[in-house]
């Protein structure tokens, strides 16, 4: 489907990445974490639909079982000892919780970051940092050209290999792995001597000269700087709401949640905002289209 | 070497004391403050970011010719359309091989932005996640530290030293930075035997890594700096008083 | 007003003896249409460069060239960039980044140009080429054609008053070829802009050239509108003159006199064949190439094939049979994406039919190993022949490909030596391959599938890109090479090459071949698929093919 919070400014999108991946890697507040997850579990599975799905379960709910054992059998802190390893080392509550925090951290991040890559397309970054690094993200953009075409490229000269014999599919181990070599050396000598074209094309349009300028087919519209603005609130809250403890959480020698106050529901409605975002600006979108089309 | 490297390196050292001295402080000094258990993690990764900075600032500042970008994206894309040309064995990548040979060739500074582009760039094919930062910086210093020894003469074009270095670096630079990654991304409290066991659990993938590194260097490594070496002298792009 | 002026210039490379350019002298008018031709090597893109500073290769240049009237080594390269446009040969090579808004926009960028007017000027010119649809692609998915438009596109942003062309449409297929040439006289006609375009489809371009330039060897030997121009060289008898349009060719051999103005277009060549038959009765032509009565064994066999790349895919190849016969040159023509390539990788056993049998020698190709398949028996040319290079000179390279053989030392010479000589690569036996012409680069690669001692080879667009000088050579090879019994299965756009050298040809379309015919009757049979000097002759006597048919139909009608 059509995401409608892609649709924003890069900036606003980046942003907003950048502070939920750093939000997730900040709080272990068991609340602060089921938000995030449960927010970056429904935009990945709004972007990505099936396959979210599909990657969540095959792939991330292993890891975090995986997660939970293993750390306690390194970490050895925490006053609630539940047995004694064969080594004599014990395993504590504490070191067990930790573990399973530490994963739900971790998941959080990689669904935060499967968004990321579906949403921010590498036209989007180049144009954000085009003003503040134009050469690297300049060469940012070559090498993204170049990689699906040399891609292609090793194909193409391994079909030709294939057609004398040669081929990294054809003969014993060995000589299959000299000519996966020679592919790549071929593959180098046409990489630079094409490439040496690239940059007479470049040269030939002005390339080089001082005083370059970058353009971008995004604009900043009202709707941005209204969701900015609301962005950059909840952002704020957060932020307090971490730097003042209120949702920080201690786990050795002995749990220790913060209280629950007034003020840190606050911070929680916030985040739970802030998480929820995306996944808002889509419904609402598609509330809108429906009375529109009713209309029509 | 020419004047405009010399004063690269000035600005980087500047740039370079400044962060060391100021920022880098400050954010462990926050981080110990504010962010509690996570502090490790956190703090490494800003700490790694800022070590990038510089090299993209002397880069932007001098403003790089065409021909030095075109070889510098070059070499970045054959190394990440290499590895995925190779993606059905895993952990046998030529990106570390292709960043040597980049900072054996064009020097230091092109070693590391080939690195960290390589490992940029091949996480938007195989997906970015937390240990991207990582990945850049390993990827880029290794490039950077083969320039620097072969400009210092400690490193020479020849297979075996070249081959040495590679496995040497592999094993230790990248497997070593990025096992210490993911250590602080898992766990709150550093601790010398969790470390190990990382390293331990870690040896293999890393020794296939080295290994695979060696290969390469030892087959492609003088094919391909002749190639280089050609390019450059057809397409005149060598300055004069760079050749030593 | 004066475009360019080039005043006594000589260029020489270095470490070269032999000057690329020779003392030229030449005025070019601002909005003139200039086609600059000349064999490979006769320096057309050496002077090229010349026009523009920074892309000048590295050398000895004496004389001035002045643009607009001020010298051009003083001109500021600012306006050098904006006001002189350069497309280069290779569509692909000169794109810069991965989507096609940014490189419509890269030169502007450059410029420094603001947003607002780096909107309007790429609006406009995605308005003025057709770009639209695809104006948010990634240049990755563009077809050859649209990428060089693109280019075109990118460097008519910066609203040059001189666009400079280095074979832009040699890498094209035939009908994206016409269509960038097309684009080219628009701009011309409707936005004044001056062009300088260096060609080999001569035939296409020279209706739309105001003034052709012919060089040789570094000089200019010819300067005039194209039917002097084309008296010119053939009064010289300069073998130049075979790259001209067929319809001048005819006209010459029919009227060696001097004094004679040429036809150029194939009307212009119809009309004047009409004149020139007038109350005269058609002759009939000896058909040469008589069909040999002795059966000769098939090599190639395809029965009822079908294939698809994918479970979901729609057939590319549909229901095809076809034989060839052992010696025989068979080429393949047909427009793109009818599947002749896939056809022919279906030969060589690199595709596999989902139903139908592929029969090579009469073995099924799947059943054949590698060793079988590839030594002395199928060699396959692939379309680019950089795909095959790997040391750093051509000698190393063909005695790389014995590497693996048991052959001793000596012997692996000696059969190099043959194939170098075979493949007329002397001169550049020491030369890295890729320093060397397109023509150049294709006998080299084919020396090295020489190499394996093919009987049977498969060629894919083998003419793509080359020069009259290099067909002639690339002709000779191969029918040396079906003289001592190889066969030669060849896809192609090239009409005039097939018509010429071919002994049988098929139409391919959707996936399957229509028609099937020893070359002669195919031609004869088709009315819009055929050459150009069939188009001007068919009303007389359909068989007449080449231009030396037609001409040979003139004279001997009485």
């Amino acid at each position: 489907m059509r995401d409608s919070f892609a649709g924003l400014h890069p900036a606003l999108t980046f942003s907003y990445f950048v502070c939920m991946i750093a939000c997730s890697m900040l709080v272990m507040h068991p609340i602060a974490q089921a938000i995030a997850l449960v927010g970056a579990f429904s935009y990945s599975v709004l972007v990505k639909g099936a396959k979210a799905l599909k990657f969540s379960f095959i792939y991330l709910l292993p890891m975090l079982l995986i997660m939970a054992v293993m750390n306690p059998a390194f970490n050895h802190q925490g006053v609630t000892i539940l047995f004694y390893l064969k080594s004599g080392n014990p395993v504590t509550l504490e070191s067990i919780l930790y573990g399973v925090a530490a994963a739900v951290m971790f998941i959080t991040m990689i669904l935060w970051f499967s968004c990321y890559n579906a949403v921010m397309t590498s036209d989007k970054f180049i144009y954000l940092f085009g003003k503040v690094i134009p050469a690297l993200s300049l060469v940012l953009s070559m090498v993204l050209r170049f990689v699906p075409r040399y891609i292609e490229q090793i194909k193409a000269i391994s079909h030709a290999q294939r057609c004398i014999g040669r081929d990294m599919t054809q003969g014993n181990l060995w000589s299959r792995a000299k000519n996966g070599i020679n592919i790549l050396s071929m593959m180098t000598t046409w990489a630079l001597e094409n490439g040496m074209e690239t940059a007479d094309s470049m040269k030939s349009r002005g390339y080089g000269l001082p005083g370059r300028t970058t353009f971008s087919i995004f604009r900043f519209d009202g709707r941005d700087g209204i969701l900015l603005g609301i962005m950059g609130l909840l952002a704020a809250i957060m932020g307090a709401g971490i730097m003042s403890g209120t949702v920080s959480m201690r786990f050795f020698p002995s749990i220790k949640l913060a209280p629950v106050t007034v003020w840190s529901m606050a911070v929680y409605a916030a985040y739970a905002l802030l998480c929820m975002l995306p996944v808002i600006i889509n419904l609402q979108e598609a509330w809108k289209w429906k009375r529109i089309e009713s209309k029509m | 070497m020419s004047i405009q490297s010399l004063n690269g390196q000035g600005k980087r050292r500047l740039l370079a004391a400044i962060l060391i001295l100021i920022v880098i402080p400050l954010t462990i000094l926050a981080g110990v403050f504010y962010f509690d258990d996570r502090k490790y993690y956190f703090i490494s990764m800003l700490i790694i970011v800022y070590t990038m900075l510089p090299f993209a600032m002397v880069f932007e500042q001098r403003g790089p010719r065409a021909r030095e970008l075109i070889l510098i994206a070059v070499l970045a894309a054959l190394a990440v359309a290499g590895r995925s040309a190779f993606y059905m064995l895993p952990q046998f990548k030529p990106v570390v091989a292709i960043v040597i040979i980049a900072g054996v060739c064009l020097g230091a500074e092109a070693g590391f932005l080939v690195g960290a582009l390589a490992g940029f760039v091949s996480n938007f094919f195989f997906g970015q996640g937390p240990w991207t930062p990582w990945q850049m910086f390993c990827f880029g210093i290794i490039g950077f530290i083969a320039g620097l020894l072969f400009q210092k003469g400690k490193l020479s074009k020849t297979r075996l030293s070249l081959c040495l270095f590679g496995g040497l670096a592999t094993f230790f630079i990248y497997g070593g930075i990025i096992n210490l990654g993911s250590l602080f991304m898992f766990t709150a409290e550093f601790s010398w035997g969790a470390l190990l066991a990382t390293y331990i659990s870690g040896f293999w993938f890393d020794m296939i890594h080295a290994l695979s590194t060696v290969i390469f260097l030892f087959l492609i490594a003088r094919p391909m700096i002749e190639k280089i070496e050609r390019v450059k002298i057809k397409y005149g792009l060598i300055e004069p008083g760079d050749e030593k | 007003m004066e475009a360019y002026r080039v005043e006594n210039v000589s260029f020489s490379y270095p470490l070269q003896e032999r000057k690329a350019l020779v003392g030229l002298d030449l005025a070019i008018r601002s909005g003139e249409f200039v086609t600059l031709c000349g064999q490979s090597g006769s320096g057309k893109s050496t002077l090229l460069r010349q026009f523009k500073t920074i892309l000048t290769p590295h050398g000895k240049r004496d004389g001035m060239i002045y643009f607009q009237g001020e010298p051009l080594s003083s001109l500021e390269q600012r306006r050098q960039a904006s006001e002189i446009g350069f497309v280069q040969q290779n569509p692909d090579n000169q794109l810069v980044t991965d989507k096609v808004w940014h490189e419509l926009a890269f030169g502007l960028e450059s410029l420094g140009c603001d947003q607002r007017t780096i909107r309007l000027r790429v609006a406009e010119m995605a308005s003025f080429f057709g770009i639209q649809s695809w104006f948010h692609k990634r240049v990755a998915e563009l077809s050859g054609g649209q990428k060089q438009l693109l280019n075109l596109a990118g460097v008519m942003a910066m609203q040059p008053s001189v666009l400079i062309l280095d074979e832009p449409t040699s890498q094209l297929d035939p009908i994206a070829a016409q269509e960038f040439l097309d684009t080219l006289r628009r701009i011309n006609r409707d936005l004044g802009t001056t062009i300088i375009l260096s060609e080999h489809r001569l035939e296409e371009v020279l209706p739309l050239t105001e003034r052709l330039i012919v060089m040789d060897q570094g000089r200019i030997i010819a300067d005039a509108p194209p039917a002097q121009a084309g008296a010119a060289l053939a009064e010289m008898n300069h073998p130049m003159f075979a790259a001209m349009p067929s319809a001048m060719q005819i006209a010459r051999v029919v009227h060696p006199e001097s004094g004679v103005v040429y036809p150029l277009t194939i009307n212009e060549g119809r009309n004047w064949i009409n004149k020139w038959m007038k109350d005269k009765a058609p002759a009939q032509l000896s058909d040469q190439s008589a069909v040999d009565a002795s059966p000769v064994r098939s090599v190639v066999e395809l029965r009822d094939v079908w294939f698809r790349y994918d479970k979901l895919a729609p057939d590319t190849i549909k229901d095809l049979s076809l034989t060839v016969k052992e010696g025989e040159w068979y080429c393949i023509v047909g427009g793109n994406g009818t599947g002749k390539t896939t056809a022919l990788s279906l030969i060589g056993g690199t595709q596999l039919p989902y139903r139908g049998k592929v029969l090579v020698n009469g073995k099924d190709i799947q059943k054949q190993g590698l060793k079988e398949r590839f030594h002395r028996n199928l060699g396959i040319l692939p379309q680019n022949p950089q795909h095959l290079f790997l040391k750093k000179t051509v000698e190393l390279d063909l005695l790389e490909m014995l590497a693996d053989s048991e052959l001793g030392k000596e012997e692996r010479q000696h059969k190099v030596e043959d194939v170098i000589l075979l493949a007329e690569l002397e001169s550049v036996r020491h030369m890295h391959p890729y320093d060397l012409s397109g023509g150049e680069q294709q006998r080299a690669a084919l020396a090295k599938i020489l190499l394996m001692e093919p009987r049977i080879l498969l060629l894919d667009e083998p003419t793509k890109g080359l020069d009259a000088f290099f067909k002639v050579k690339l002709a000779r090879l191969l029918s040396n090479l079906t003289r001592q019994g190889v066969t030669i299965v060849m896809v192609s756009h090239d009409i005039e090459f097939c018509a010429r050298h071919a002994d049988s040809c098929a139409l391919f379309f959707d996936g399957s071949v229509v028609t099937t015919n020893r070359t002669r009757a195919f031609f004869a049979g088709n009315s819009f698929y055929t050459t150009a000097a069939n188009r001007m002759a068919r009303h007389f006597c359909p068989e007449a093919i080449t231009t030396e048919d037609v001409a040979r139909l003139c004279q001997s009608s009485h």
